[in-house]
């Protein structure tokens, strides 16, 4: 009694997570939520939300974690119960449609055939078995296409079935299990992958990208490999809009370099699973100096922003602060100056006008060579080994409607024997689960050439 | 005057407003020369239309950009407006129901009239920004309108079945297919353009993946297109609950049409993201 009662409640359970109602509120919740991110800024400190929406708001929006709605404790749990929906639901459907599937369409009695919703009658009105008639009459039902199956002694006849598309019953499966592959392979790849940003400048190397988490801290991903930008590019149509963005990149692994790619922003570098995509970029000012010493040493340096330089026989340093391309038709550039000891001075360097710098009673004397733009290449950088199982779920996914969507399963039953009261008779009957109308049409062809050979015998 | 792509295409705006008011006409009196002058307007202005596009593929070239005409919004909305029709004339075709032409060429109509005639839309050709070249732009556009389209005659399928009501008989509701068939065409245009949204969808994740490392981010368009998405499975899921059927998903069909306007204009106008140049 007692475990009837559990079997009844777990009953109850397992009819809820398996109910299309489950189904459709998960739907419409989802899509209701959805909205939310879509709406309110996304990924913003704390701070922002306090700021712009006040202490209250700022409260649900903190406890729901609304600032990352689709990650959130509650988003997340609704897609875990639609995919347990999805799950229960298939199960439970299975040994149904197995037998659905298994049913032999030749079980069939004759009164069964005549309840197909497309069937037509002839009775011949003579007894015996005419074996021309019987043939011409198969050659006409195999010109539907198909392999025949039949069997006899059907009620003092042979039964003859075409049946195409019987896997239609697997389209739903395909689709609902699909998304479940979609979404372990996002699950799969979220634990085994990872995802940085790169920042280099044109000739230069790293081993390793960077990852901001949501709390701003920024964490090292080391790679197995070294990447280097050599050169970026970057294009403008005439409009202005931009026409190129362009990175030749070179990985460089045990110090050899072992692959080389200009990358393009549709057009990433994959190496051991790891791709490289242009997704940013910046000009960094880049000037030439000439420094004279007292004595009448020259030197030049390269400085790019935030760079120092120094002149190790003199003690110079050298650094750029800013760089302007032109005030009064020449480039111009603010440099600081100094010791190693720390003392230095700022100063704006204009091409064609040297200036004079003193450090105790030597005075140097600099110039401004040139002045121009350097690249930095911004690229995303991420591993993703979870991708090919979404790929796969999305094929399936597609596959899946392709079944449901452009294949009916067809049946034709051709059923020729002898009524014991009114002699011979052929029964032709059809089924399909879609587009009645076109399998009408091929039903009737085939009706009418019966109706031809039956006419004539 | 000089024949360009963007004259061609606005003056289909007029073959598909005169198509609307003659299908207009055609439910009002019923008359059958009067639904053959309605096909033939609709098809003259789908001919012309196409010839539009086509010039307009000519002219990117000439201008030295070379890109199939799908990359911003006067653009898409033509293209919209072009899969709709050709969508509707399939229905026509299908069904023998011309009465159906009323509630379909108006969207597209509206639409052309929006894409020539609002100061929002520039028809000039632009070149593709580096994210947008891709041969990934037109299979995941023409998959998208696809069921863009789709959803527009479903919706119209929507409102047909609404207003027909509990009316028999004769009379303007009467001569609407029953509400049987309009039950049925509902179904599968949503079914039809519920497999080209997924299409779409994954088409644009294979992309995004391609061009910038994620296949799904959240991005406004990709949420509204998802959300979209879960409509249209309630709908079809609908048919599978008792008392669900009919009006309920007739209201989806229209939600849903809803939620594919604010996809496309809504996400471009009103929110920021990834899909900013649709926007111009």
């Amino acid at each position: 009694m007692k475990s009837k009662k559990v079997e009844a409640k777990s009953n109850i359970i397992l009819n809820f997570f398996s109910s299309v109602k489950l189904a459709i509120t998960l739907f419409i919740l989802l899509a209701i939520t959805s909205i939310i991110g879509t709406v309110l800024p996304q990924g913003e400190s704390l701070q922002f939300y306090l700021e712009n929406f006040g202490p209250t708001y700022f409260k649900i929006i903190k406890g729901l974690e609304l600032y990352d709605t689709y990650h959130s404790w509650w988003y997340l749990s609704l897609l875990g119960l639609f995919s347990i929906n999805l799950i229960v639901c298939t199960i439970r459907r299975l040994p149904y449609t197995l037998k659905l599937y298994r049913r032999d369409a030749l079980d069939l009695s004759l009164d069964d055939l005549t309840r197909r919703p497309f069937k037509k009658v002839w009775k011949l009105g003579r007894a015996g078995t005419d074996e021309t008639l019987k043939s011409r009459l198969k050659g006409v039902f195999a010109s539907i296409g198909g392999k025949i199956r039949s069997r006899s002694n059907v009620q003092g006849g042979e039964l003859y079935l075409i049946e195409k598309g019987k896997w239609n019953y697997w389209g739903v499966y395909f689709i609902h299990v699909s998304i479940l592959v979609i979404f372990a392979g996002a699950v799969f790849g979220s634990f085994t992958g990872f995802k940085g940003r790169i920042m280099l400048l044109e000739g230069e190397t790293t081993d390793h990208a960077l990852k901001r988490d949501e709390a701003g801290n920024i964490t090292r991903i080391p790679l197995d490999f070294s990447i280097k930008c050599d050169k970026f590019r970057v294009e403008f149509y005439p409009n202005g809009a931009p026409k190129l963005f362009q990175s030749d990149l070179a990985i460089i692994k045990d110090g050899k370099e072992v692959k080389k790619k200009s990358i393009l922003v549709n057009d990433p570098l994959t190496y051991e699973g790891v791709t490289f995509y242009q997704s940013s970029y910046e000009s960094l000012p880049e000037i030439e100096v000439k420094i004279t010493s007292p004595d009448g040493k020259q030197r030049r340096f390269r400085l790019s922003a935030f760079e120092k330089a120094m002149w190790p026989e003199t003690g110079l340093v050298i650094g750029l602060i800013k760089y302007l391309p032109n005030v009064h038709g020449a480039p111009a550039a603010r440099v600081y100056i100094g010791d190693p000891s720390g003392n230095g001075d700022a100063l704006w360097l204009l091409k064609g006008h040297d200036k004079e710098y003193r450090i105790g009673d030597s005075t140097f004397r600099i110039s401004l060579v040139k002045g121009g733009e350097k690249y930095m290449t911004g690229l995303q950088v991420k591993k993703d080994p979870g991708v090919w199982i979404v790929w796969l779920g999305c094929i399936m996914l597609i596959a899946g409607f392709g079944v449901v969507f452009w294949v009916p399963h067809e049946r034709y039953w051709l059923w020729i024997g002898n009524n014991p009261r009114e002699g011979l008779e052929v029964v032709l009957a059809g089924q399909t689960t879609k587009n009645k109308i076109a399998f009408e049409k091929r039903f009737k062809k085939i009706e009418k050439e019966i109706e031809k050979i039956t006419g004539e015998a | 005057m000089q024949i360009n792509s963007s004259y061609l295409l606005s003056l289909t705006t007029f073959f598909y407003l005169g198509a609307a008011a003659v299908y207009l006409l055609y439910w009002i009196f019923r008359l059958h020369k009067v639904g053959i002058l309605a096909t033939i307007v609709t098809v003259a202005g789908f001919i012309l239309e196409t010839a539009g596009i086509a010039l307009r593929w000519k002219e990117s070239y000439a201008l030295g950009y070379g890109h199939a005409p799908l990359s911003n919004l006067y653009e898409s909305l033509i293209f919209f407006s072009w899969v709709t029709i050709l969508v509707y004339l399939f229905v026509e075709f299908k069904t023998k129901n011309r009465v159906i032409g009323a509630f379909a060429t108006p969207f597209a109509c509206l639409a052309m009239a929006y894409a020539s005639f609002s100061p929002n839309v520039q028809d000039s050709i632009q070149p593709l920004i580096p994210a947008l070249q891709s041969n990934w732009l037109i299979a995941h556009v023409i998959t998208c309108f696809l069921g863009y389209a789709s959803f527009a005659v479903a919706c119209g399928f929507g409102i047909m079945y609404l207003i027909k009501g509990d009316s028999k008989g004769e009379g303007l509701l009467g001569s609407l297919p029953s509400k049987r068939v309009l039950d049925e065409l509902m179904h599968q245009t949503i079914i039809f353009g519920f497999l080209w949204l997924t299409v779409g969808i994954i088409t644009g994740a294979v992309w995004a993946n391609q061009a910038w490392g994620t296949y799904w981010s959240w991005d406004p368009k990709e949420t509204w297109s998802l959300i979209t998405w879960f409509v249209y499975a309630t709908a079809l899921h609908a048919r599978f609950v008792r008392g669900w059927a009919g009006k309920k998903i007739a209201y989806l069909s229209i939600i849903g049409f809803i939620s594919v306007i604010f996809t496309y204009f809504g996400v471009n106008f009103l929110l920021s993201g990834l899909h900013s140049y649709g926007s111009s």
